[in-house]
């Protein structure tokens, strides 16, 4: 076994175990955490792929920032000491058949395609990354400034506290 | 079993699990949660994809990072969403949030 499968292995059961603990938990911040730890392992995943710029961002943006989002979203308003209603089993059931099969259908499909394969994975450099983006994909990049941009704003907006007209802020 | 369906496998795994967390959990950031699953293993497929299978690994990476960025952009306002729905109903239940249900 070389050095990317064994990275591959090492992040995908992490991945793996940090997903199944970001649906599986019942407390919502052992969730978010177990959330950070899934998207670390989707890091490595991309470590072990040479596509070592995305595996930065990945860390960067979900366990940097969407991450601790998440937890101040639940410190404003999810009260963790809430009482806990029982879940009907059959819907339990139900989701998790439901999901078995989307994946098993999903899976048949990318498995009987024939994909071309001109050789093992190639590294892309960060450089070439930059340079990409200011090409021949520089609508993209700015759109995706535009769209931060307005969410940004959006978010601000729509979380403000609307105050009475008229009174002191 | 090729690196390839090694890769594909994860990748259609982790999307199960966040399908699966979509459909069974009733706060709305646990299912915000599953969502950001679903979307880095969609992701994750495309770089794997054009790693291995395309012509242009690059493009593959281009496009991963515009999906970072949406993924950022949807949480942003989904949690600032979720913060104006608790204040005004005391609950972020999807069960109990529904309103808006004809």
């Amino acid at each position: 076994m070389n050095w990317a499968g064994a990275v591959f292995g090492a992040s995908a059961a992490v991945a793996l175990i940090g997903a199944l603990g970001a649906v599986g938990l019942k407390n919502i911040f052992h969730n978010i955490l177990s959330f950070a730890l899934a998207m670390l392992g989707v890091a490595g995943v991309f470590l072990s792929l040479g596509s070592d710029f995305l595996a930065v961002v990945f860390a960067l943006v979900y366990v940097g920032a969407v991450a601790i989002a998440m937890v101040y979203a639940v410190m404003l308003s999810d009260p963790l000491d809430e009482p806990r209603r029982p879940r009907s089993r059959s819907k339990v059931l139900g989701a998790a058949a439901f999901a078995a099969v989307g994946a098993l259908a999903i899976w048949l499909v990318v498995y009987r395609a024939h994909w071309l394969s001109p050789g093992g994975p190639r590294r892309v450099s960060a450089a070439e990354i930059g340079v990409r983006f200011l090409q021949d994909y520089v609508l993209a990049f700015e759109l995706i400034s535009v769209l931060l941009l307005v969410a940004m704003i959006g978010a601000v907006t729509i979380a403000r506290r609307v105050r009475p007209p008229g009174g002191r802020g | 079993m090729t690196a390839l369906a090694a890769y594909l496998g994860f990748s259609v795994l982790l999307f199960g699990i966040g399908l699966y967390g979509l459909l069974q959990r009733r706060s709305l950031i646990a299912m915000l949660i599953a969502l950001e699953l679903m979307l880095a293993a969609v992701a994750v497929n495309v770089v794997v994809l054009t790693t291995y299978a395309g012509r242009d690994p690059g493009a593959g990476q281009v496009m991963a990072l515009v999906l970072v960025g949406v993924a950022a952009a949807e949480t942003a306002l989904g949690l600032s969403l979720f913060v104006a729905i608790h204040r005004a109903q005391a609950t972020i239940d999807v069960e109990t949030v529904s309103e808006l249900k004809g």
